[in-house]
C-alpha cells in the first residue's frame, strides 16, 4: 500500500496504490496520520490505484473524515475503482465521505 | 490636551485619568459577566459592545453640563456597555438576569420603552445604571471599583438601528431638526416596533408548532404529522431505523456508525413521502426486504461496520423497486442522495441486478 502525499497551497493531494486490509492498515494509517493534524484540512485523494478497501480501511477513512470536518476542512475521494466504491456503497460510506 | 473647564471640573477630570486602570478593570469584569450569563442563559445576542467614555467626550460634557456633577462618581456612563439581543423578550430576559449579577441602581435606572409620553414615538432601550458587588469582586486597594456605577443598555437589533439613525439626524447637535423630519423618524419607529412584535409572535408560533409535533411523534400519531426537516429531526430522535439496522448488523456482527439521516429528507420527499406516517408504513412495509437485499450485499464479505443509514438507503430502494421505479428509479434515488455523479448509473445497475435475485413481496 502506498500513499503519496503533496501539499500544494490550500489543498492537500493524495495518492492512493495498492490494497488497504489488515496486512497494510498499520501503515496506512501511520502515513495518514500527519493528515489528521496539519492545519491544512481539504484533502483530496486519488484512489486510481486503490485495488481493495477492508472495514479496517473504512474505519480508517471514517477517523480522517471525522478529523477533517473537525477542521471544517473537506475530504473527497476521486476516480474510485467499482469493487471499491461497492464496498462504499453496501456498507454506506458512500453516505458518510463524498466521493466524486 | 487642554480644555475650557473650570476648576471643579477640571478636578473631576484629573480623577478619570488617574483612575483610568480601575474603569479598565470593571470593563473587563462587566464584559465577562455579561458573556457568561447569555452563554449560560442559551441567549442569543448579536453583541456585547463594552466602551470607556474618552477623555474628549468626558470634557465635553463636562464643559456642558460640568455642574450636575460633584465628583467623577456622579457621572454613570463612564463606563457603558450595549447588549443588543434579536428579541423583545430577550431584552426583559437579561435585564433579571443582570439584576441578580450587579447592583441596579433603581432610582437612575430608566425604562426608556415605558418613559414616552403616549403622545410621542420613539424606540428607546432599557438603561441599567449599576455597581460592582463586593461579592463579585473586591480589590482592598482599589475600593473605588464597587463605587463607580456603570451603565447597561439593553435593546433589540431594531432598536438600535432606530437609535443610531436618529442619532445620525444630529439630534444632539444642538442645532434643531425639522419637525417633519422628527415626525418621520418616529413613523419609522412605529414600524420597528411592530416589526419586533411581529418576530416575537413569530417565534412563538414556530415554537409552539414544534412543541406540537414533538408532543404528536410522542403520541405516535404520525398520519397528523407531516414530513419536513423539523418533524423528521423529532422522528429520528425515536430511532426508527434501529431495529432494521440491528438486524442487518448481525449478519456480519458489525459496529454500527450512527451518520446523520436529515441529508435524505428533500430526497423522501421528492420520492412522495408526506407524513411520518408514510414513514412509518415504508419500515413496516419494506424491512424484511430491505433485510433480504443486505444480507445479499454482506454475506459474501466479512465488512463489519456499517453507517445507519444502510437501514434508510435499503428501503428507499425496496420501496422504489416495488413501485416499479427499476434502474431508472435508482439512478434518480442516488442523483438525489449523493449528486448526480456517472458513479450513480453503475450503482443503479449493480444494485438493480442485485435486488432482481431477491424475491421481493
Amino acid at each position: 500500500m502506498e500513499v503519496n502525499i503533496e501539499n500544494t497551497g490550500n489543498k492537500t493531494f493524495v495518492v492512493l496504490n495498492g490494497r488497504l486490509d489488515t496486512t497494510t492498515a498499520d501503515k496506512f494509517m501511520q502515513d495518514i496520520t500527519p493528515l489528521m493534524q496539519g492545519d491544512n484540512p481539504d484533502i483530496e485523494m486519488d484512489c486510481t490505484g486503490l485495488e481493495y478497501t477492508s472495514s479496517q480501511g473504512l474505519r480508517m477513512f471514517l477517523m480522517l473524515q471525522k478529523s477533517v470536518t473537525a477542521r471544517k476542512g473537506n475530504l473527497v475521494l476521486k476516480n474510485m475503482k467499482p469493487q471499491v466504491k461497492e464496498v462504499f456503497d453496501i456498507t454506506g460510506f458512500s453516505n458518510i465521505i463524498k466521493i466524486v | 490636551m487642554e480644555y475650557n473647564l473650570d476648576f471643579h471640573c477640571q478636578m473631576i477630570l484629573d480623577e478619570y485619568r488617574e483612575n483610568m486602570a480601575i474603569f479598565e478593570k470593571m470593563k473587563e469584569i462587566v464584559r465577562e459577566q455579561l458573556e457568561k450569563c447569555v452563554s449560560d442563559n442559551n441567549i442569543y445576542v448579536t453583541a456585547i459592545e463594552t466602551r470607556i467614555k474618552t477623555e474628549n467626550s468626558l470634557a465635553g460634557k463636562l464643559e456642558l453640563k460640568g455642574h450636575k456633577y460633584k465628583f467623577l462618581s456622579d457621572i454613570t456612563d463612564i463606563l457603558g456597555t450595549r447588549i443588543i439581543t434579536f428579541y423583545t423578550e430577550e431584552v426583559d430576559k437579561i435585564s433579571a438576569l443582570i439584576d441578580k449579577i450587579f447592583e441596579v441602581d433603581w432610582e437612575n435606572s430608566v425604562d426608556k420603552r415605558k418613559a414616552l409620553d403616549l403622545d410621542r414615538f420613539g424606540y428607546m432601550s432599557l438603561h441599567y445604571i449599576c455597581r460592582i458587588p463586593k461579592s463579585l469582586y473586591y480589590d482592598a486597594e482599589h475600593s473605588e471599583l464597587n463605587d463607580y456605577r456603570f451603565e447597561i443598555q439593553m435593546r433589540t437589533a431594531l432598536q438600535h438601528v432606530w437609535a443610531t439613525m436618529y442619532h445620525d439626524t444630529g439630534y444632539k447637535s444642538g442645532i434643531e431638526v425639522p419637525k417633519e423630519h422628527l415626525r418621520n423618524m418616529n413613523r419609522l419607529a412605529g414600524v420597528l416596533e411592530l416589526a419586533d412584535e411581529q418576530f416575537s409572535r413569530i417565534r412563538k408560533e414556530i415554537n409552539d408548532y414544534r412543541r406540537n409535533v414533538e408532543s404528536l411523534v410522542a403520541d405516535g400519531n404520525f398520519d397528523d404529522v407531516n414530513l419536513d426537516s423539523d418533524t423528521f429531526r423529532s422522528y429520528l430522535t425515536m430511532k426508527p431505523f434501529k431495529k432494521l439496522i440491528d438486524k442487518i448488523a448481525t449478519i456480519n456482527q458489525a459496529e454500527i456508525y450512527e451518520d446523520n439521516l436529515m441529508r435524505y429528507i428533500t430526497t423522501l420527499l421528492k420520492m412522495g413521502f408526506r407524513t411520518l406516517g408514510d414513514l412509518q408504513r415504508l419500515i413496516k412495509e419494506c424491512s424484511d426486504d430491505a433485510y433480504k437485499l443486505a444480507l445479499h450485499q454482506l454475506s459474501a464479505t466479512d465488512l463489519d461496520i456499517l453507517a445507519l443509514s444502510v437501514a434508510l438507503q435499503n428501503l428507499c430502494i425496496v420501496y422504489i423497486i416495488k413501485k416499479g421505479g427499476g434502474e431508472v428509479g435508482l439512478r434518480m434515488f442516488y442523483d438525489s442522495v449523493f449528486g448526480e455523479s456517472d458513479y450513480n448509473i453503475e450503482h443503479a445497475r449493480r444494485t438493480f441486478e442485485q435486488i432482481t435475485k431477491i424475491n421481493i413481496k
